[in-house]
């Protein structure tokens, strides 16, 4: 970890209690906190030179039952870079935007209540960003079925069932 | 279809469609890289009397590289609708014929023929330059032949057509800015 980096770790320990820190590189720290401070943590990283949002996305942990929610910070004063993550819970994907602190956080937003199904209380434009005429769970979901959906959705083409296939049975391939 | 009796007007017609075809090619996908060798100097397109065209309204085959997503479908089914009669349509890539490596993608169709007739597949991934001159030069005798009757299944099966497409894709209109 750089110095620069150390230093505003120690002083964000003060700030949050329950902190978890994962180094992962030289430049790059990963920051596991509570969701209610991640407003907190986020404005401070923002005063401190970590002002560039690289990206806003999501982990499905299913087993877990939560969301995690991460944050990309760079800082082009010194090439660092902290990964803010927090965890939701999965049944009332909710989360506070953070529009106030990045504008461009609201594609960012937008697109994670179209793949994961996360309202963003503040943002008032959650219009599908990718997807035309969605029917189905959000596709990024892990419940979500992609190979079962594009089965129903989308006709597959029916081959001749020749040697090839048989030999792939006799082999194992497929269950025949 | 059973081949339909053509008088010697088309006949003529047809020999002369086949000296001069324009394309119109849907580069969504990564098939979109065979086609700059296929048409500059390496391996001279224009020396078979074919060359790109910009706008559907003009072209004669709709060449589509790759997977199809069910966004970009919508676009092809309104670009192949507007192009005039009569109409070519090539696969290029195992994305059309299969589905290919995206078979179980949410958001990718599974076999192209399905929404739009499609005269001639190239099957590969990726088909090499070679076999894209090779699926032109069969085209053309094809249409030479009076084989390459796409066109006139799809006025034809119009129904069965529009049936596939509302079914996978919900609507088949497209709504956004350009369309409006």
């Amino acid at each position: 970890m750089m110095s620069s980096m150390s230093e505003i770790v120690k002083n964000l320990k003060t700030l949050v209690k329950k902190l978890e820190i994962v180094e992962i590189d030289e430049r790059e720290v990963k920051i596991e906190i509570p969701c209610e401070k991640t407003l907190n943590v986020l404005s401070f990283l923002k005063g401190n030179g970590y002002s560039h949002l690289s990206i806003l996305t999501a982990v499905d942990w299913i087993e877990e039952n939560k969301f995690e929610i991460v944050y990309v910070l760079f800082s082009w004063e010194n090439g660092g870079k902290f990964v803010v993550s927090t965890k939701i819970d999965r049944k009332k994907a909710k989360f506070v935007s953070v529009m106030h602190l990045w504008p461009i956080a609201r594609f960012y937003e937008r697109e994670l209540h179209e793949f994961f199904g996360i309202q963003f209380e503040g943002n008032d434009d959650m219009r599908p960003l990718f997807l035309e005429n969605w029917d189905s769970l959000p596709p990024l979901r892990k419940d979500f079925d992609p190979l079962e959906y594009s089965k129903e959705k989308f006709p597959d083409r029916e081959y001749i069932k020749d040697v090839i296939y048989e030999a792939k049975v006799i082999r194992g391939d497929l269950n025949g | 279809m059973a081949n339909h009796e053509r008088n010697i007007w088309e006949k003529i017609a047809d020999q002369l469609r086949s000296k001069s075809l324009w394309m119109l090619h849907y580069c969504t996908g990564c098939g979109a890289i065979e086609l700059p060798p296929s048409m500059t100097s390496r391996f001279d397109m224009e020396r078979f009397g074919m060359g790109p065209m910009a706008t559907p309204r003009q072209a004669d085959i709709l060449f589509i590289t790759g997977y199809l997503s069910a966004k970009t479908l919508r676009r092809v089914i309104y670009t192949y609708e507007q192009m005039p009669e009569p109409k070519y349509v090539i696969g290029f890539g195992s994305c059309t014929l299969n589905g290919g490596i995206y078979y179980d993608s949410y958001a990718t169709i599974n076999r192209l023929d399905y929404y739009i007739p499609v005269d001639l597949y190239i099957a590969g991934c990726m088909p090499r330059p070679e076999a894209l001159l090779e699926a032109f030069n069969e085209l053309m005798k094809m249409i030479r032949k009076g084989e390459a009757n796409g066109w006139k299944q799809y006025k034809e099966n119009y129904d069965w057509y529009k049936n596939n497409q509302i079914r996978s894709l919900g609507e088949v209109l497209v709504h956004d800015e350009f369309h409006e």
